[in-house]
């Protein structure tokens, strides 16, 4: 912070022509009202502590050539925040700007600015609206402060006022969503009339169940909320299937189990109802064989795993 | 070949008594390693409440229980202990002592307390038995009442010493589901109004009837949709329906919420819904049209959605309470994370992974599944009920670790009919159909006996090493094999008992609140019951705030003594500074401006707690009762073996003086010093007394 200190200095001899009446018509150009600086321009309008009206800037590298992910997602937040503060037409006069990387590149070095992006908040220094600090100060980008409502609570805290982000209404998912729906009853009534409904309704609930139920048993919904990666990487590059501890998982993890479980449950189903249709008794016997070691090679992974995992676990079936 | 003089029926008859005889004593014995290795002790938290209770139930009288205004929980705030309850374990351990002593058996409480749970599991494993033999046949019900007697899953909240609510809930949940189906086959008001009354002491027993008041209307309804209405069914729901909900009334905690409250409202509506179609097929029995038919399956169909609409409308505008947060974080699982972080924090209630499953459910999670598919093959009234049972069940199983108890019952049942079809096919002689020669006969049935002694196996030591532990004591094994018992907390307990005045409060995370009234029997500022969400940030905000804040706020809610839990001696992980993040986010969420999460890290980004650690938390009062002092102990070695840091170099501490450390610093409570004399602070007198 001390070196803004001293840019501010160096800026008092700079005429004093900041005002937000030119920063507005600057935000005007930009269709979300949010001003895209040139470095004078921020040099003049946004750093003099003597300003008597608010900044947020976002300090961005927006190039593509940056490949910066992060800074899309919180320009999406400060563009959604700056078109509901714009819409809310309040007194209060802050504005919203955004310094990019490749107009402002030599101040990013010299300030030693390395993690973008960044929001800063330039608060105003004299008049009504002044704070009892008008030094820069950093809003710090977390889990919370990322999103727009979140963004806009934050700044509604700093700022005493009430600021709502804009978040626009996303009519395509409303479009696709009753268009789906139509397109579902369309077909669906097309089917009733064509097979019979008992068995094609029975058919279809029946793999819809088992199938949501073995991977729920297979820890979907540890993936869905902790999302974790697909697979695991020794620091060779090796590719590690399955993660070496019991409170872990990766997600490739789910649809191995998901599926040794279905071989279990469909080698049950054979030896109950198939195997004892086969006509010859030889086959019979065969295929008897077969589906029981299958089965219990099936559990004996599963089991071999586990074991990997919880170390102390005594039990081996036939694999090790 | 008469046995004993009998014919064939009785003879299995008598099989099957002995079978389930057996079951029972395995499933009782296998829930006593802990009293076998420790002692007749109560485990864990929350136990601790119920037996508090349960004494004071035992000691005084039902009138008194009922109307008890605890004054010693949550200090200042007190507590309505009747009306914030569950009272059904309390009353069933009441009465099994009231008897007992009335036979002149002169148990102790304690004991009753401690092997309630392994003796209703004996129970479970009957009513599974009937659940089994409703569904399918004897064989079903006895594999199921095997299987639930062992499972692990189930073994994990009823061994001797858990005197929690599930202990006695899922027998009652099993039983309740028992007596539905039968109600549905039989459709007399009797079996519903025997339904009703089951589930009228579930209700009194655990919160957890969330799910049967709402599993049973998903029944009825599905089996509208599918057009099997039929006049048992709507005997058996109505006669449920309206009795049980009245008597779910008569308990305090749920009072008028099933008229009001979303988790209840599923109930309500399948209710309307089965009189509007029950009109409707009168209607039509007396009616020939074709259209009229029509007409009506119309005006049925814009009834339930007029229904729906009137209740999300009412739900809008907050005529009828939303989902509390603890059943919503079940759909919404981003929710609880950030709104209520005391949900989010304990560790039961994160999701699951698959090893999980697997340690609690071992061989019948695929014989699950397969059960599911023998079940659509039949479909009946009772097929399609275990089917939403299990579908329900996996997905709350996979949200939340806890819930994996839920699951278990289904899935004993469906593996009983799942391995039963497999006995079927393969045991019986001379059945219709092509039969199966011997050799690929005794290999099958060969795996199946090997994969379901596997089972048991696993199941017994599982018990045994990992559900076996009474959390107030620990073990641990010296490097020659012997046994070496860590009894700091109890020992920290007994010393608050025997050397404070019964009026003293002691402060301490919510925790250690339940224990802490049990048996240390002082005042305490919060406990388990987490009820209120600012007091805990509270104590959360003392815990994280400096040396002389903290002093302030602590004489300002009358605290005597304040107890921390530090395992960096032994390196028992659990913990208060591992905790202490918790503390700081729920501190936050009340105290934005004077407890920040950022601070608390230092300027690395890592959460250290030695010499590079941040002002924050270097300052923080918890970090400073932790540590001081401990750097003697360790000298110059000075590590903590749980964050695997050196320690701090040096601690301060002026406003609190050590009143008592455990033998392993396991527990270290502190006296909250009264005003100095002289009106100095506590840091000038030291400063003078250190000249």
């Amino acid at each position: 912070m001390r070196v803004w200190a001293v840019l501010v200095t160096a800026l008092a001899a700079v005429c004093a022509g900041q005002s937000f009446s030119t920063l507005q018509q600057l935000g005007k150009a930009d269709r979300d009202g949010v001003v895209q600086l040139e470095l004078e321009q921020f040099m003049a309008h946004v750093v003099p502590e003597t300003k008597d009206y608010a900044v947020v800037v976002q300090l961005t590298a927006l190039s593509a050539q940056y490949k910066c992910d992060t800074c899309h997602a919180i320009d999406k937040s400060v563009r959604a925040v700056s078109r509901g503060w714009r819409r809310q037409r309040a007194s209060r006069r802050i504005a919203f700007a955004t310094l990019d990387v490749d107009n402002g590149e030599e101040l990013f070095r010299k300030m030693g600015i390395d993690k973008i992006p960044r929001l800063m908040i330039f608060p105003a220094g004299r008049g009504a609206e002044a704070m009892a600090d008008a030094s820069p100060r950093e809003m710090k980008l977390g889990a919370k402060n990322s999103h727009p409502a979140g963004m806009a609570a934050r700044l509604s805290e700093l700022f005493g006022t009430e600021i709502r982000a804009d978040e626009p209404i996303d009519y395509m998912r409303y479009v696709v969503g009753v268009v789906g729906v139509l397109a579902a009853a369309f077909v669906g009534r097309l089917a009733w009339r064509r097979v019979s409904a008992s068995v094609v309704g029975r058919n279809v609930w029946a793999v819809t169940s088992i199938t949501f139920v073995l991977v729920m048993t297979s820890g979907l919904m540890w993936n869905r909320i902790n999302a974790p990666p697909f697979m695991g990487q020794t620091r060779t590059g090796d590719v590690v299937l399955f993660a070496p501890t019991n409170s872990q998982q990766y997600g490739v993890e789910t649809q191995i189990v998901a599926t040794a479980y279905a071989v279990c449950a469909l080698c049950v189903v054979l030896l109950v109802r198939h195997v004892p249709r086969v006509p010859s008794g030889e086959q019979r016997a065969l295929m008897a064989l077969m589906v029981v070691a299958v089965l219990l090679l099936a559990h004996s992974y599963v089991n071999s795993v586990f074991r990997m995992k919880m170390p102390g676990y005594p039990f081996r079936l036939l694999l090790p | 070949m008469k046995v004993l003089g009998l014919s064939a029926v009785d003879q299995t008859r008598l099989l099957r008594i002995c079978i389930l005889g057996l079951i029972s004593v395995v499933a009782i014995g296998s829930r006593l390693y802990s009293v076998l290795r420790f002692e007749s002790v109560i485990h864990e938290f929350d136990p601790w409440f119920n037996y508090r209770t349960t004494k004071y139930l035992v000691q005084h009288g039902f009138e008194k229980f009922w109307n008890w205004f605890d004054e010693s929980a949550w200090y200042p705030l007190g507590r309505v202990v009747g009306g914030t309850l569950y009272p059904g374990i309390m009353v069933t351990s009441a009465a099994i002592y009231n008897a007992l002593h009335a036979l002149n058996i002169p148990v102790d409480i304690r004991n009753v307390c401690v092997f309630l749970a392994p003796g209703f599991s004996a129970l479970t494993a009957i009513a599974t038995y009937q659940l089994g033999k409703e569904v399918k046949n004897e064989t079903a019900g006895l594999l199921a009442a095997a299987f639930m007697g062992v499972a692990p899953g189930y073994i994990s909240r009823s061994v001797a010493g858990s005197y929690d609510n599930e202990g006695i809930a899922i027998f009652l949940l099993v039983l309740t589901f028992w007596l539905w189906l039968r109600a549905v086959r039989v459709g007399s008001a009797m079996s519903a109004a025997v339904c009703a009354l089951s589930y009228f002491y579930m209700v009194s027993a655990w919160g957890g009837y969330v799910f049967i008041i709402n599993l049973v209307p998903l029944h009825v309804c599905v089996l509208l949709a599918m057009g099997r209405f039929s006049n048992r069914l709507y005997v058996a729901y109505s006669t449920f329906y309206a009795l049980g909900t009245l008597a779910s009334m008569q308990i305090p905690f749920v009072g008028f919420q099933p008229t009001f409250t979303s988790e209840h409202m599923a109930a309500l509506g399948a209710f309307g819904l089965i009189q509007v179609v029950a009109a409707a097929y009168y209607v039509r029995a007396r009616v020939t049209a074709v259209q009229f038919r029509a007409f009506v399956g119309c005006a049925v169909v814009l009834v339930a959605a007029l229904g729906a609409c009137v209740l999300v409308v009412l739900t809008m505008r907050g005529a009828v309470a939303p989902w509390t947060g603890r059943f919503y974080s079940l759909w919404d699982t981003a929710y609880a994370k950030v709104h209520i972080p005391i949900i989010a924090s304990v560790s039961e209630h994160q999701p699951t992974a698959w090893p999980n499953f697997f340690f609690d459910l071992n061989v019948l999670i695929w014989l699950f599944p397969a059960g599911i598919y023998f079940s659509f093959r039949e479909l009946s009234d009772n097929h399609v009920f275990l089917i939403l049972y299990s579908v329900f069940a996996a997905y709350f199983a996979g949200v939340m670790v806890r819930l994996i108890l839920t699951l278990t019952p289904i899935v004993c049942v469906l593996a009983g009919v799942a391995v039963a079809n497999v006995f079927e096919a393969y045991l019986s002689r001379g059945s219709s159909g092509p039969g199966v020669a011997q050799v690929p006969r005794a290999a099958v049935i060969g795996a199946v006996l090997f994969l379901l002694c596997s089972f048991q196996w696993h199941s017994s030591w599982i018990t045994s090493t990992a559900y076996s532990s009474p959390s107030v004591v620990l073990a641990s094994r010296g490097p020659d094999g012997s046994h070496h018992i860590i009894d700091d907390f109890r020992e920290a307990y007994y010393w608050l008992r025997r050397n404070t005045e019964p009026h003293e409060r002691v402060l301490s995370w919510w925790d250690y609140g339940y224990q802490l009234a049990g048996m240390a029997d002082r005042p305490t500022l919060v406990d388990n019951n987490t009820w209120n969400n600012t007091h805990i940030a509270t104590v959360g905000r003392i815990m994280a705030s400096d040396e002389d804040t903290a002093y302030e706020l602590a004489r300002r809610h009358d605290v005597d003594y304040v107890l921390v839990v530090f395992g960096a001696m032994l390196g028992y992980s659990g913990d208060d500074i591992n905790k202490f993040l918790w503390m700081i986010r729920i501190a936050q969420g009340v105290y934005p401006n004077d407890v920040r999460e950022q601070d608390f890290f230092n300027a690395a980004g890592e959460y250290a707690i030695g010499d590079t650690a941040s002002k924050a938390m270097r300052e923080s009062l918890l970090h400073k009762l932790c540590y001081y002092r401990f750097g003697e102990v360790m000298g110059a070695q000075a590590f903590d073996r749980v964050r695997k840091q050196r320690l701090p170099s040096s601690v301060s501490l002026h406003n609190f003086e050590e009143a008592y450390t455990t033998e392993n610093w396991m527990v270290r409570i502190y006296r909250v010093k009264s005003l100095d004399n002289f009106g100095r602070s506590h840091h000038e007198a030291a400063k003078f007394d250190s000249t």
